[in-house]
């Protein structure tokens, strides 16, 4: 199609197919009400996103919204390590070492076909379990000051639960950095060759040929697929819940076993998921159009 | 410090009988041995594909070699990495595509390396730095990108670039090729001058007119050898090979 050719105008067609989604949206709930005999009660879910507490009057985070804020940590934290993999192993894939391209392109492949939920497993038994007890990781956040104690809540999960946490973020970091490892070998090798012969000729080592030139290159290539996979990792930490990690989903399980208001439950749980995709996704799509204006 | 090899104190460099072959056993150069001198400004030409962008690019390991020696101020540019890192600090390149670092602006593009691998403090690369720009007559474009750069300008802007390490020898591989032809003559006065100023160099170049009057020497190469070489006016003026005489009639 011509660019410009597409005229916004509301035909004919989109009415029917509007109205046809709306008919679709009512006769499943109604169904759902008539046949299933659920009694829709929606009031029940605005005390899980905020409440009042009881004791202080102030106003505080509902259980799923605490959930949510764990989702973003969590992703956040596998974020920054599958960042870390990723340059790693992006560079192991392209340099001259045979044995190096090897010991990257196994692990790339190793995770790529691998159901996370089974990575989470093993991450979970192995290094939940015994390698956070065994380096004694468990009973140092557990015996920190409560300064501490204070910080890692805010920026990792309660102390308790540190464990979990730190399987999962692992788990995460190490499944979607094989992803992030494909971004940063195609950003890399979409930097042309004559920027790093260049910098050789001026006699950068090799680690500032890539921090200065080279790297700073391909994230600018690379930005929007690293914002993509960014979104991904958030999608993906839903798994975690199964190691009781209290995300969004974890406290979606929660709250329906406890409610039964499953319907409720779930589609408020698929919209606070959207509202936080689609939000960063927007912001990506904002930051990449400003730097392309940029230009540099 | 490397261990120095004894050589013609007089050659900065020097190469004996290299080959490169590319994959596919195409022989890129064959058995090529030449020196050249401290203050030399030694022309290579030829036809494309002859091998000289070739020959220019092993002088400071941007190929490997696999066959014979080259020394450069008396440093084996071998197997050793110690030997490699230490000849490409002393050795500056100009390219055909510039090269600049389009993310930085041009006081970045010439302060790098300096800060990064001479150590220098902030002031003392923005004094060479603004010294070279003055230099080459771009200094108004300090804070400029790449981009904003016409192509003369940008290739002035790398020749300042490789300068600020204060090499000992100069390659340039055929900077003025990718050039508007209104710009070609401020980059080959910037080259002149640089040979006016006693600065080694070692230049691929199409530009024959630059060719004579710069060069103290020229050096004919085609299908990977150097056919024929000699001091420049007698070069054009008498060549002796028909090779060479075939290829002169041609562009001259």
């Amino acid at each position: 199609m011509i660019p410009g050719s597409h005229k916004r105008r509301f035909t004919l067609l989109d009415a029917v197919l509007i109205a046809a989604m709306i008919a679709a949206v009512i006769l499943l709930a109604r169904r759902i009400r008539d046949d299933l005999v659920y009694q829709w009660q929606w009031s029940v879910i605005p005390q899980y996103l905020v409440r009042r507490q009881a004791s202080t009057g102030r106003l505080v985070a509902g259980v799923l919204v605490q959930g949510l804020l764990m989702t973003l940590r969590l992703a956040f934290w596998s974020a920054v390590g599958a960042l870390l993999i990723g340059v790693g192993v992006g560079i192991l894939r392209i340099t001259k070492s045979r044995s190096a391209r090897a010991i990257g392109r196994v692990y790339v492949e190793l995770m790529r076909n691998t159901p996370p939920l089974v990575l989470v497993f093993i991450f979970f038994f192995f290094i939940g379990n015994q390698v956070t007890t065994a380096l004694g990781i468990d009973s140092w956040v557990r015996n920190a000051p409560e300064g501490t104690r204070q910080t890692i809540t805010l920026l990792f999960s309660p102390p308790a639960r540190f464990a979990e946490f730190l399987s999962a973020t692992m788990t995460l970091a190490v499944y979607e950095g094989a992803y992030m490892a494909e971004i940063i070998r195609a950003g890399i090798q979409s930097v042309e060759k004559g920027q790093t012969e260049a910098a050789y000729a001026v006699g950068l080592t090799r680690s500032d040929q890539y921090r200065f030139v080279i790297l700073p290159q391909a994230v600018r290539t690379i930005s929007p697929a690293l914002a993509g996979q960014f979104i991904s990792t958030i999608k993906d930490s839903a798994i975690v819940a199964v190691i009781s990690v209290q995300e969004l989903t974890f406290r979606g399980l929660e709250l329906m076993s406890a409610t039964f208001r499953t319907f409720e439950i779930w589609i408020t749980v698929t919209v606070l998921y959207f509202i936080l995709t689609g939000g960063l996704s927007a912001a990506a799509r904002i930051v990449e159009r400003r730097m392309r204006v940029r230009g540099h | 410090m490397s261990r120095r090899i004894p050589v013609e104190p007089d050659h900065i460099i020097s190469v004996r009988g290299i080959t490169k072959n590319y994959p596919g056993g195409i022989q890129a150069i064959r058995e090529i041995t030449m020196d050249v001198h401290r203050r030399e400004v030694v022309c290579v030409i030829g036809p494309s594909g002859s091998g000289k962008s070739t020959f220019l690019r092993c002088l400071n390991g941007l190929e490997q070699i696999d066959a014979g020696t080259i020394i450069v101020d008396g440093i084996p540019l071998d197997g050793n990495r110690r030997h490699r890192d230490e000849i490409r600090r002393e050795v500056g390149m100009v390219f055909q595509s510039f090269n600049l670092f389009p993310h930085m602006t041009v006081r970045r593009n010439i302060c790098l390396a300096q800060k990064r691998v001479r150590g220098k403090s902030d002031e003392e690369a923005f004094a060479v730095t603004h010294a070279l720009l003055r230099r080459v007559g771009i200094e108004e474009k300090t804070d400029a990108f790449p981009s904003q750069l016409s192509g003369g300008q940008q290739q002035r802007v790398a020749i300042a670039r490789a300068l600020a390490m204060n090499p000992k020898v100069m390659l340039f591989d055929e900077a003025t090729s990718a050039l508007d032809p209104e710009m070609i003559g401020e980059v080959l006065a910037v080259m002149r001058d640089l040979a006016l100023e006693g600065m080694t160099m070692v230049v691929v170049t199409h530009e024959m007119g630059f060719a004579r009057e710069v060069a103290d020497r020229i050096v004919f190469m085609d299908e990977g050898v150097i056919v024929e070489e000699g001091e420049a006016d007698e070069f054009f003026d008498a060549p002796r090979e028909e090779r060479t005489k075939a290829f002169l009639s041609k562009i001259l």
